[in-house]
């Protein structure tokens, strides 16, 4: 399974975790993790440190789930970015919408 | 021929009567007129020495023998058949008697059992 | 035993069989299951009816008199073409080699005699399924092929308006060169340039995410935008604000278009650059060195429009100059060993190159060696703009297109702006609009628009803003300039500037004289005037200009109101 989630004790983080290629095959799978998970998220954690390739639709699914959890009132950060990916998310300046470490 | 095989397979007519129900002694005519015209065509090939066609003719007659219920006819053609590939010209001549004698007691039979075939 | 059975429908059944005792059973028996038989008594028939009756399935004797079962199964397979007929062989044949011709010649099947009435139903059954299934798959195969076609018909017709949008601009010009794959379209890459009306040019270049025409289709938009606004004047920083509004409108959320726009301006030797999401550009000095662009903004339709930031870096550059951009593509042609040309693949590979705009057929050339690819599966777009001599600019009217209304020609006109608006809006393309409206004026609006500019620009920034233009000597003081001039303009409530426009015909064809005046305190024409020797004073050199082009122009005291008067002549 390329994508797994992992809910916080308290409930209140969900960790979505993406193996090997961010592109547009993990589409639903990317959406299911976060549109299935259980009401009460109050921070996303997006860790790429498995990821080994990012591409601009997986750009899209990022905003698609800053949308979901409120757009700018949302708490999503993307850690344990590889030198590659990091270098895609800064070219797109995603550090303006998201937390990046 | 290693064991004869019965005339008539009973179980395979009672499963023709029920099929063809009312038609079945219209089935029985067909198969005897059918035969009589296989016999002619076998003493005709024999005679000629055609091989190829008597092997053609002893298989139709096997196949249509089988599905009527005849498995001792049916058997005959078969050696028959087998003779004639193998270019055994007298052997058929003897088979063919065999045929002969089994299709009369297999009419006869038909005839007795059914009131048909005549 | 029969109940068991899933109800078949009643198919049409051809019988081929010599022996009369065997098909009189055979046909009750398929009968009695509920189905049409068509009965043959030789394989000649037995074609002959297949023909007629198109059967769904066909039960052969093997042996038959004017044409055996094996050709006769091959003839009914051929007449069968692409649907599934099944052929099953009635057969007292007991050798293998004899069963393995029937399946050569195309049977599906065997049923020896005596036939069985289970076995039978069952067969029938099951070469039932088998039937509608590939008929069903066949029929989705070509439903898909029909649609495959119609789609790269539409694609090929869409193809046609797009390159009639897009291609109406001057990326033919002598000092562009450029590259587009042939799949650049259809995935999203976009590539844009249009000439502005005071000379210079803007440029977008462009990638949508996703793939196919969703992508392609944002496109489209983007284009009449581009180049509606830039035909009208308005500034590199308006039209991608328009683009982005439109673009975070349209676009559902997760598509974005990473992109470059390009303002360059021959004249004041300078090219305004916005990266939002593409690739680092690269400015190549003529004399070496570069200069990297950066994106330094999300991609277009990302941000509300209260967000977004259309802020363009300016960079001074010098005739030989080369600017180079390029979409995504670029970075991510990959060969058979799967790994990216990347980021440094494509820094040493413009450093080897130096400068000059062939630069984009020097990184083409790089990507298909790192490739080992058919030009044809490349996608990515690249630009490069030389920067040249003002001169060499093509003209800017050749493009507009000719209306063949008259216009108006005895009218006049005013329009101030004031307080805020000034820092916020552009008055320039709706006056090149009004002056445009005369049939005469449009032949000369690269003119007309470079006198309001100027006009404009210098009431703007030395009148209202105070800005000394001497600072846009050194590469430094350029930069400070444009930090200046944002944080100045956030305070301009007491301003205003003003335009007067009057048009009146004559004997040979019109006048037209503007007066443009502003809050300022002024200056003195004959400190800030033309200098010969300090060509890089951006007012002398704006002063200069205006000279040039009008017939006349008066500076009144104390030098905040500027009046020229151009004449035109009618052909």
């Amino acid at each position: 399974m390329p994508i797994e989630t992992h809910r916080s004790e308290d409930g209140r983080v969900l960790t979505i975790r993406i193996e090997g290629r961010f592109d547009f095959s993990s589409h639903q799978a990317f959406r299911d993790a976060y549109e299935h998970a259980e009401p009460g998220v109050a921070q996303y954690i997006v860790d790429l440190s498995d990821t080994t390739y990012l591409d601009s639709s997986a750009l899209g699914m990022l905003l698609l789930l800053r949308d979901y959890a409120g757009g700018d009132g949302s708490s999503i950060r993307i850690c344990n970015c590889s030198g590659d990916v990091r270098r895609i998310l800064s070219i797109s300046n995603f550090e303006q919408l998201f937390d990046i470490d | 021929m290693s064991e004869k095989k019965p005339h008539l397979d009973e179980e395979a007519l009672a499963e023709l009567r029920d099929v063809m129900e009312d038609e079945f002694p219209v089935l029985i005519e067909t198969y005897i007129n059918d035969s009589r015209e296989r016999i002619s065509a076998l003493q005709e090939a024999i005679g000629s020495g055609d091989a190829e066609e008597c092997c053609k003719t002893a298989h139709s007659f096997k196949g249509s023998s089988i599905n009527i219920g005849a498995p001792r006819l049916g058997d005959i053609c078969f050696s028959t058949e087998q003779a004639a590939r193998a270019s055994r010209m007298s052997d058929c001549a003897n088979y063919l008697s065999e045929i002969e004698e089994e299709f009369r007691t297999v009419r006869e039979l038909f005839r007795d059992r059914f009131g048909a075939g005549d | 035993m029969q109940t068991s059975l899933p109800q078949t429908a009643s198919l049409r059944i051809l019988i081929a069989e010599d022996s009369d005792s065997d098909r009189l059973i055979l046909t009750r028996l398929v009968s009695r299951l509920g189905h049409q038989v068509i009965e043959a008594t030789d394989g000649a028939e037995a074609v002959r009816r297949f023909r007629e009756a198109k059967p769904d399935l066909v039960l052969l004797d093997a042996l038959m008199p004017r044409m055996d079962g094996m050709e006769c199964a091959r003839q009914i397979k051929a007449l069968a073409g692409d649907e599934l007929v099944p052929v099953i062989f009635l057969t007292s044949l007991t050798d293998a080699g004899s069963l393995a011709d029937c399946l050569d010649a195309g049977g599906d099947d065997f049923i020896a005699k005596p036939y069985n009435r289970v076995i039978l139903a069952a067969k029938i059954q099951a070469f039932n399924r088998m039937r509608v299934m590939h008929r069903t798959l066949t029929q989705q195969r070509d439903n898909i092929r029909a649609r495959n076609e119609q789609l790269l018909d539409e694609q090929s017709i869409a193809k046609r308006v797009f390159d009639n949008v897009a291609h109406t601009g001057c990326l033919d010009a002598p000092h562009i060169r450029y590259y587009a794959s042939p799949m650049s379209i259809f995935n999203g890459d976009i590539l844009f340039a249009c000439p502005r009306p005071a000379g210079g040019m803007h440029i977008l270049i462009g990638d949508f995410t996703g793939h196919g025409l969703p992508a392609a289709i944002g496109a489209m938009p983007v284009a009449e935008i581009f180049y509606g606004m830039t035909t009208k004047g308005f500034a590199a920083s308006e039209v991608l604000q328009e683009i982005n509004q439109k673009l975070r409108r349209i676009l559902p959320t997760g598509m974005f278009c990473c992109a470059a726009m390009v303002e360059a301006d021959f004249h004041l030797g300078q090219v305004g650059i916005w990266n939002g999401g593409l690739p680092d550009g690269f400015l190549l000095r003529r004399a070496g060195g570069k200069t990297v662009v950066h994106s330094t903004h999300l991609p277009l339709g990302v941000l509300d429009p209260d967000h977004f930031d259309a802020t363009l870096v300016y960079h001074m550059a010098e005739p030989g100059d080369s600017l180079l951009l390029m979409t995504d593509g670029v970075l991510e042609a990959s060969g058979a060993d799967d790994i990216m040309l990347g980021e440094e693949g494509v820094r040493s590979a413009v450093s080897a190159w130096g400068s000059g705009a062939g630069v984009v057929e020097h990184l083409v050339d790089r990507v298909r060696e790192h490739t080992n690819r058919q030009p044809d599966k490349d996608d990515m777009t690249l630009i490069a703009l030389e920067i040249v001599e003002e001169q060499e600019d093509t003209g800017f009217a050749a493009t507009l297109g000719q209306s063949a209304l008259q216009g108006p020609v005895q009218w006049a006109c005013s329009y101030e702006i004031s307080g805020p608006t000034l820092g916020r809006f552009s008055p320039l393309p709706l006056l090149l609009h009004v002056c445009t409206q005369v049939s005469g004026l449009r032949r000369c609006s690269g003119a007309i628009y470079t006198m309001l500019a100027e006009l404009y620009n210098n009431a703007l920034e030395h009148g209202v803003l105070r800005l000394p233009s001497e600072w846009k000597a050194s590469a430094g003081g350029f930069a400070r300039y444009y930090l200046e001039r944002q944080r100045r303009l956030c305070s301009v409530e007491d301003h205003f500037i003003r335009f007067e426009l009057r048009h009146r015909q004559t004997d040979s064809g019109g006048e037209l004289t503007i007066t443009c005046e502003d809050s300022g305190e002024g200056f003195d024409p004959a400190q800030t005037g033309p200098h010969k020797e300090d060509g890089a004073c951006y007012a002398g050199r704006g002063l200069m200009l205006l000279q040039e082009l009008a017939d006349e122009m008066t500076i009144n005291m104390p030098g905040n109101r500027v009046e020229v008067v151009y004449h035109w002549q009618a052909t």
